[in-house]
């Protein structure tokens, strides 16, 4: 599963970031000796304790930062800028709170590179297809103030699929909405994805998340982060049949698989609520030091 | 039952009248009654003296002629204003290092009321009409640059993020996401320095009539002076007061009514 | 020291520049010591952080400020309309020298004070009264709605028909531009405490008094402090109108007085002066609103 390809789609090699604290100017290590490649078609999962640099990798992909170290590549070119190629989804979506829905979703048609040789007719087109895919008609009007939560999730999805990018990089982009809603928009996201489509034709996506059993419902495979610094710390592929539906909840393996996911990100994930140790579990796994 | 229903509003409605005006009729009473006995001075102003004077006043064209000038004075001075504040204000908020160069000039001089701005302005400009302008392009200034600046540099990056990655070229993500996100603020700090220009341009012509005795600056402020240091039309004075604190609330209400229309995304 | 990633607040530079918009966390804040982010992971040199210094910054600022102005001033070469900033050092210093300037100085801060704390003894208890009672706030307020748009300085003409020229006149017209703000926000402050906190109390057997004096008062103070500093700010406007038309004393009447005898060093002295005393005196009203409301650091003037 994990091995190495000439055709990766793409591909993190030793990959590190610092920031530096502009109080203090203390250099913090944001990630480090990130090693990872993604196939096309794949749907990748990263999870992790909050500050494990999760949404920091994101950024380096999207070309938001630049690595202090290591490269980057997507189809085997390096990336140095932001891209339409590869889309974003943001954590609170990232919606213009004055556009209406419509004009949203059009956004990176109407005025970045996605829609350059368009015609009007052809945007407009294209617009509305994404409107139905999510299926948001009747609602083109409205503001997103005016939405739900999970509107506003579909409107950003929508928006994301418009500029038709290669690679999908969603940043929690369920971590804002109620847990039924939640439960729903995995379903409906794995079929805008494509999952009954043949592999070659599904987007590239990664997708950060700290829930675990959602990262296990969603992915192909699921990247474990750790802390202190932020780094890989396991690769666990998912061996459950696409395409899934809500009741592959009750899978015997898919409760395995969140176990064994649980049991590497326990420890720190209770010391990242109070600096407080886990109570000694039945397969507590060794943590790194802390600072 | 449906006499009660349907009498219920009708006596909310008379209720909130009566509320609105009885304090102020009141008032007007008193100051009638006051004029009428206890004032010792007869040019003491009355409410009735008031509204003949008003109605005299209109009547002649010179109340109207000097308002309009006050507000043509305030529009012109406003306009300049908002082109520099909000240019500078769109610089100062969208870069860093920009801010840090024009931050301390332009704090040490926002403590410097506008009205001790005047002896400069008449050396510069005389009595007329650019000493007047040059205060209210002042004073209007300043709200503008300050909620500018506030505006841009509370923008949402991840608004501005997004539109990197669909690849929106710079120039378009100032026009299509850094404006219109600021503009909230932006229509803010305008209806701010609105308020400010009218009462500074008051305070200028009142200054300008003041020093220069009487001036031909004209305006409104300068016909209040005149009421006062010479005809001591205390009627007149009130009038103006009253014309002063109307087209206060005119203005106010028209920009809040432009904030309505601007910005329909947030109601 | 726990880096959140997890949220775009990074202390990166690259991203912000080519963005457009600078870090929001950081400029939300206003310290003078937050130093500027640095765009690489090396470390930098005692010089470059000096450097790079806000202080710095603002002292080139200053230095290429004066150096436009004593250019500028070069170039009219007529110092009545504008003198070089040599001649207003000069001049602040000889004003300094004989008093004058502390003189004028300290009579207008007087009468500032004096109209705040009236305006304070007057307003707030009224905004309390209003805010609490609903049938109050809706006689009285028609009143505050008719004489709020008329503005402090259109009062002058009449003020100084009733009171002459004098101390009265700048005090009575600060009076009444503090007045509006310090009533409004006291009235909005009061409207607004969080129904919970009073509820929160109720449940606890908090009498009415208790309530008013460790609920309502506290929770409303903070909008109460926002409506002082925008008293002052109208008010110092207020008073150098004031005293300009209608004062024997006071930086305002020392300005226009130094313009009429063509003194204009002197008046600039005293613009620069006008403005140190503002900022003098917003200094102190952060610092006694921080003070009072050390828990309000968030909340800032519009």
């Amino acid at each position: 599963m994990n091995q190495e390809t000439a055709m990766s789609k793409l591909r993190l090699r030793n990959v590190a970031k610092h920031f530096i604290a502009p109080r203090t100017g203390q250099l913090t290590t944001a990630v480090t000796d990130v090693n990872l490649d993604i196939e096309t078609g794949e749907f990748v999962c990263i999870v992790g304790p909050s500050g494990c640099g999760k949404s920091t990798v994101l950024n380096l992909i999207a070309g938001l930062d630049t690595p202090t170290s290591g490269t980057i590549e997507a189809n085997g070119a390096p990336i140095v800028a932001p891209g339409a190629d590869r889309g974003v989804m943001f954590q609170d979506y990232a919606l213009m709170p004055w556009m209406s829905v419509h004009d949203n979703i059009g956004f990176g048609l109407n005025y970045g590179t996605p829609g350059e040789g368009l015609t009007r007719e052809q945007r407009e087109k294209r617009i509305r297809h994404f409107v139905d895919l999510v299926r948001l008609n009747g609602s083109e009007k409205k503001y997103p103030h005016q939405l739900s939560g999970g509107m506003r999730q579909r409107v950003a999805l929508a928006r994301l699929l418009a500029n038709g990018p290669d690679i999908l990089l969603m940043d929690e982009p369920l971590g804002a909405l109620d847990s039924q809603t939640r439960l729903i928009l995995q379903v409906e996201l794995l079929r805008i994805w494509g999952e009954t489509a043949p592999r070659e034709q599904r987007k590239t996506a990664i997708f950060i998340t700290h829930d675990i059993e959602e990262a296990v419902f969603l992915g192909d495979r699921v990247v474990v982060m750790s802390t202190h610094p932020g780094r890989v710390k396991a690769i666990i592929p998912v061996d459950l049949p696409r395409p899934r539906s809500e009741h592959i909840r009750a899978d015997p393996r898919f409760g395995q698989l969140s176990d064994e996911i649980w049991d590497l990100i326990r420890d720190e994930a209770y010391r990242a609520i109070d600096g407080t140790e886990a109570p000694a579990g039945p397969k507590a796994t060794a943590v790194e030091k802390v600072e | 039952m449906t006499t009660r229903t349907a009498a219920a509003p009708n006596r909310t409605h008379w209720n909130s009248v009566l509320e609105a005006t009885l304090v102020p009729a009141l008032l007007v009473f008193a100051w009638q009654l006051w004029a009428m006995t206890l004032a010792t001075d007869p040019r003491s102003p009355s409410p009735t003296h008031v509204a003949t004077t008003f109605v005299d006043l209109v009547s002649n064209g010179g109340l109207i002629g000097a308002t309009l000038q006050s507000l043509g004075r305030v529009v012109v001075g406003f306009g300049l204003a908002l082109v520099c504040g909000v240019v500078l204000g769109l610089l100062m908020g969208s870069n860093r290092r920009i801010r840090d160069i024009f931050d301390p000039i332009v704090e040490s001089f926002r403590p410097i009321a506008p009205m001790a701005i005047l002896p400069v302005a008449i050396l510069w400009f005389g009595t007329g009409t650019p000493a007047a302008l040059s205060i209210v392009t002042y004073a209007a200034f300043f709200p503008l640059l300050v909620n500018t600046v506030h505006g841009v540099s509370r923008v949402d990056r991840k608004l501005v993020l997004a539109a990197m990655t669909m690849g929106v070229p710079r120039a378009r993500i100032l026009a299509r996401v850094i404006l219109p996100a600021a503009l909230p603020s932006i229509m803010l700090g305008s209806r701010l320095a609105m308020g400010v220009a009218w009462t500074a341009i008051i305070a200028a012509e009142l200054g300008v009539g003041a020093k220069s005795g009487g001036g031909g600056s004209g305006g409104i402020g300068q016909m209040m002076f005149v009421f006062y240091a010479y005809s001591i039309d205390l009627n007149a004075i009130v009038v103006c007061m009253i014309v002063v604190g109307v087209v206060a609330l005119l203005i106010d209400r028209l920009f809040r009514f432009v904030e309505y229309r601007l910005m329909p995304w947030r109601h | 020291m726990t880096m959140n990633v997890t949220n775009h607040r990074v202390p990166e530079q690259g991203v912000s520049r080519a963005a457009g918009v600078d870090d929001p966390a950081s400029s939300q804040r206003s310290e003078p010591d937050a130093a500027p982010a640095l765009p690489t992971a090396t470390k930098p040199g005692a010089i470059r952080r000096i450097v790079s210094t806000r202080a710095f910054i603002a002292v080139r600022s200053f230095a290429a400020f004066l150096a436009l102005w004593y250019l500028l001033a070069a170039w009219v070469g007529n110092p009545i309309q504008l003198p070089s900033p040599l001649r207003v050092a000069a001049a602040l210093i000889s004003l300094g020298a004989d008093g004058e300037l502390f003189d004028h100085a300290l009579i207008s801060t007087t009468r500032l004070a004096i109209s705040l704390v009236v305006a304070v003894l007057l307003a707030v208890p009224l905004g309390f009264f209003m805010g609490l009672s609903p049938k109050a706030n809706a006689y009285l307020d028609p009143v505050v709605e008719l004489l709020r748009p008329i503005s402090g300085i259109a009062w002058i003409p009449l003020g100084l028909f009733i009171f002459g020229v004098g101390d009265v006149l700048p005090v009575f017209i600060m009076v009444y531009v503090a007045f509006f703000p310090l009533l409004l926000n006291t009235i909005a402050g009061v409207r607004h405490v969080d129904g919970k906190l009073v509820n929160a109390a109720r449940t606890m057997g908090v009498g009415r008094r208790a309530m008013l004096r460790h609920v309502i008062v506290p929770a409303a103070l903070p909008t109460v402090m926002v409506g002082f500093r925008l008293a002052f700010a109208g008010a110092w406007a207020a008073i150098i109108a004031a005293e300009l038309i209608g004062s024997p004393s006071g930086l305002g009447f020392a300005i226009e007085w130094y313009r009429q005898l063509l003194m204009t060093p002197k008046v600039y002295g005293f613009i620069v002066v006008i403005g140190i005393v503002g900022y003098l005196c917003d200094l102190a009203l952060r610092a006694l609103q921080r003070w009072l409301t050390p828990w309000a650091e968030g909340m800032e003037l519009a």
